[in-house]
């Protein structure tokens, strides 16, 4: 293998790039990103970036080394698959392997024209940046991680604001002990939250200016931002057997097809029980540490582990977590919930299966270790 | 070639130590510390690939 082409320009890409170096791989490496920067962090656009404490060259990663061609707008629109060459708007790029991390597009609610604003990506933060001074109103709808955290920004800068979703916000990501002391500190903070019918509108002529709930009630807002979760960009193999609208399907070692594998928001994955994509940054890191690994090692790699190690800020709590939520107790709690920090454990049989940190200054490393049973096989059944 | 952590950018994710634990590692306040005050040379792809991997962009490369 002289030639790996890895297409996105993300976390995902640019960690892939770094780990076949790091694997010794010395042919040519090209890296295909449709962005018109070089790899940023998303992290902060929700929280820093977005409250002004931050500037895009704070959020900049540090450049790529030499020996990587990293292409900027150069969005691919398509793989020949016989021919070993990635299709892009600026020509054919031959690969011997292909590292695929094109990532996730921000989940809309409705057609252009009067769709609310997303934050997913670099030019939407600035978007929001410069109709944030305008608005005296922000109108939420998503009460998951990203949501929260835009809520909780608009909040710091002082604006009225709401979350909708259709669940009390963060109860299926965090279960209902953690969630609900975050939504204390968001409505200590002022923030409405709304649990809603799921079977809203969005209103609005030219732009979104808010939602007609089912019962005729309408909230409008100077500014209606969407945080619904996010969609995999295949769109550019559609006429592959690679990619599902799902996803790009990969197996316990990263890997699409032969020469082929997957990483990041884009890559569906069997875990535990489920088939399913992980969109975080600590997966997207993982995942392409295990992808670069097998496609030059193939079964002699090692097979992905996610680590499952989650984290947001929000209200002036840092939440930091290791496992998936279930919908029982912590079997023990060291500090407070409320005044925190506070460390809390789920175990059963002995084993711990999921560990949660609010300002707490435990590290990560010690919160993964005290996880002893990555899944939670009998709580999986009846998730929260 | 330097690495320069940015202490209080620091949110102790450590996936810097996760990459490239010759490099990095967390304290016990889970901030980042440089393990050289002189950076090997053939330690410096591990540290580059460990600072490209902070979700805060902390860590930035001085070549």
């Amino acid at each position: 293998m002289r030639r790996v082409v890895v297409v996105g320009g993300s976390i995902a890409a640019t960690t892939a790039v770094e780990s076949l170096r790091l694997e010794g791989f010395d042919g040519t490496i090209t890296m295909l990103s449709d962005e018109d920067v070089t790899p940023y962090t998303r992290v902060p656009l929700s929280k820093g970036l977005l409250a002004g404490r931050e500037t895009e060259a704070d959020v900049l990663l540090p450049p790529m080394s030499d020996g990587v061609d990293l292409r900027l707008r150069a969005r691919a629109v398509g793989i020949d698959e016989a021919r070993q060459v990635v299709r892009t708007v600026a020509g054919d790029v031959p690969y011997d392997g292909l590292v695929i991390a094109t990532g996730s597009s921000a989940r809309r609610l409705t057609a252009a024209g009067t769709h609310p604003q997303v934050l997913r990506d670099l030019p939407d933060a600035r978007t929001l940046e410069s109709l944030l001074p305008q608005a005296s109103s922000v109108l939420v709808i998503g009460g998951g991680f990203l949501g929260m955290e835009i809520a909780s920004t608009c909040r710091e800068l002082g604006k009225d604001v709401t979350v909708i979703d259709r669940e009390p916000p963060l109860e299926r990501l965090l279960g209902p002990l953690v969630a609900a002391r975050m939504r204390r500190a968001a409505e200590a903070a002022g923030v409405r939250l709304r649990v809603v019918d799921e079977s809203f509108a969005v209103v609005g002529t030219d732009r979104a200016e808010g939602v007609r709930l089912s019962s005729g009630e309408t909230l409008t807002a100077d500014l209606v931002v969407s945080a619904i979760g996010d969609q995999p960009n295949v769109e550019w193999l559609a006429h592959t057997r690679l990619a599902s609208p799902a996803g790009v399907h990969v197996d316990s070692r990263c890997r699409a097809a032969r020469n082929i594998v997957a990483a990041g928001d884009v890559a569906v994955q069997r875990d535990g029980r489920l088939r399913r994509r992980n969109p975080s940054w600590t997966n997207a890191v993982e995942q392409a540490r295990a992808a670069a690994s097998a496609l030059l090692r193939g079964d002699g790699a090692t097979p992905y582990r996610p680590s499952r190690y989650y984290w947001t800020e929000q209200f002036g709590i840092d939440l930091k977590m290791v496992g998936v939520a279930t919908a029982d107790d912590p079997t023990s709690v060291e500090g407070s919930l409320e005044s925190t920090p506070a460390l809390m454990e789920w175990s059963a049989d002995g084993d711990v299966h999921r560990v949660v940190a609010l300002n707490h200054p435990a590290r990560p490393a010690q919160l993964k270790r005290r996880v002893t049973r990555r899944i939670p096989t009998a709580q999986e059944r009846t998730p929260a | 070639m330097k690495i320069t952590a940015d202490i209080a950018r620091c949110e102790g994710h450590g996936l810097c130590e996760d990459v490239a634990p010759s490099v990095y590692e967390l304290d016990d306040d889970a901030v980042v510390t440089l393990l050289h005050d002189v950076l090997p040379p053939e330690l410096e792809p591990a540290a580059e690939a460990g600072a490209r991997v902070c979700p805060v962009a902390a860590l930035r490369i001085v070549p």
